[in-house]
């Protein structure tokens, strides 16, 4: 099933302190530091769960707003 | 209250708490107060703690310096009395210098030594116990480890329990914030705080901790506290730096990456239970060794995309 923006944001929010209501879909997230690396290896490791496929690091820079992942899961779906 | 232990018939205030519980914020706001002076950290009431020190062996006899003594005819009421007489004196008379009726004492690692304090203390003096959240003390603690540099003596015999630096701080948390609850649940007289409060509704807070040691609100005091350079001594660094309270800090363990979180929460959630606040929830999942294996990929792919820019 495709991760929603919701599921995302809450996912997200509760592994952060911030906001992520207040976040918008098109803000950096790791560039940016709002989200740290460990954070982001657990968002990738719930992206392979989620849609089967395997990261490749080139895909790491496309990986980096709400709007970014969510295309990624929904292109990615099985 | 048995025998005064201040000039003024009103008994001295021991501040006790976990270190990093906002043990010092209390103190320099007690110091504000008209009546109640209240110097940097003495290492007074640990240092009579390890004048108490005993050591019990099989057969049963305790071996220190009150056993010790009983055998010269002196007995432990007696020691009591003139080690309190001599660790008080020293409180009493700073307070007269400051022009101040009570004292106000307060070190942050006394929570190691609280039965020998409790010996030395209780029904002589008025504790004001502050807890905090364990997972914000672990994180807490280890700032200040960094920025001390090492860790205290208290500290050493949990670190060789484990090589994880927040587990052991988090054990160190467990035994000090049981003892100190233990001491607000079985002193009549203490007065309980917790760090959240007092960060986040400091008027509040202190008036009541004030009305309960029979002493008057001020108007301005919080401020006033905050406002004043203070006296130079040992103490968290961090609150001579602020011009106001800061409660950014509560809740802070929740940035911890979640595995780091998980294994506190097994150390400290019996404990956070005990002291009212909510247990962190346990994930139920197993990590896997080959789920383990590609988090350690993810990580090496991140760090080499940090490094490309």
């Amino acid at each position: 099933m495709a991760l929603t923006r919701e599921s995302l944001r809450e996912f997200l929010g509760g592994k952060t302190r911030a906001n992520f209501d207040q976040v918008g879909d098109d803000d950096e997230l790791f560039s940016s530091g709002l989200i740290d690396s460990f954070v982001m290896v657990d968002l990738m490791s719930l992206l392979e769960k989620q849609t089967g496929a395997r990261i490749a690091p080139e895909d790491l820079m496309s990986l980096d707003t709400v709007q970014q992942i969510l295309d990624f899961s929904a292109s990615k779906q099985r | 209250m048995a025998s005064s232990s201040s000039s003024d018939e009103r008994p001295g205030i021991v501040v006790i708490g976990t270190p990093r519980s906002g043990t010092t914020l209390l103190r320099r706001i007690l110091d504000a107060h008209s009546a109640i002076s209240s110097p940097p950290e003495t290492y007074l009431l640990s240092g009579a703690a390890r004048f108490l020190h005993e050591e019990r062996f099989a057969a049963g006899l305790r071996i220190g310096v009150i056993s010790g003594l009983a055998f010269a005819g002196f007995e432990e009421g007696d020691v009591l009395d003139r080690l309190r007489t001599f660790v008080f004196g020293f409180l009493n008379e700073h307070a007269r210098a400051q022009g101040k009726p009570r004292w106000a004492e307060k070190t942050a690692f006394d929570a190691f030594h609280l039965p020998a304090i409790r010996r030395l203390c209780q029904g002589h003096v008025r504790f004001v116990c502050v807890k905090r959240h364990g997972l914000d003390v672990a994180c807490s603690m280890a700032d200040l480890v960094e920025k001390t540099g090492g860790y205290v003596q208290e500290l050493h015999q949990y670190l060789q329990r484990t090589p994880e630096p927040l587990a052991a701080l988090a054990h160190a948390w467990v035994d000090s914030a049981r003892a100190v609850e233990q001491l607000a649940q079985e002193d009549p007289q203490a007065i309980s705080l917790g760090y959240e409060e007092l960060v986040q509704a400091p008027e509040e807070t202190v008036r009541r901790v004030l009305e309960q040691l029979d002493e008057p609100w001020e108007e301005g005091l919080v401020e006033r506290a905050l406002g004043d350079a203070g006296r130079l001594g040992f103490g968290d660094w961090k609150t001579y730096g602020r011009a106001a309270i800061d409660d950014s800090s509560v809740g802070r363990w929740t940035a911890l990456p979640g595995p780091t979180a998980q294994r506190l929460a097994t150390i400290c959630n019996p404990t956070l239970e005990a002291l009212g606040y909510e247990p962190i929830p346990l994930s139920s999942e197993e990590v896997s060794e080959q789920d383990a294996r590609r988090s350690y990929e993810f990580g090496l792919m991140l760090n080499r995309m940090k490094a490309k820019g």
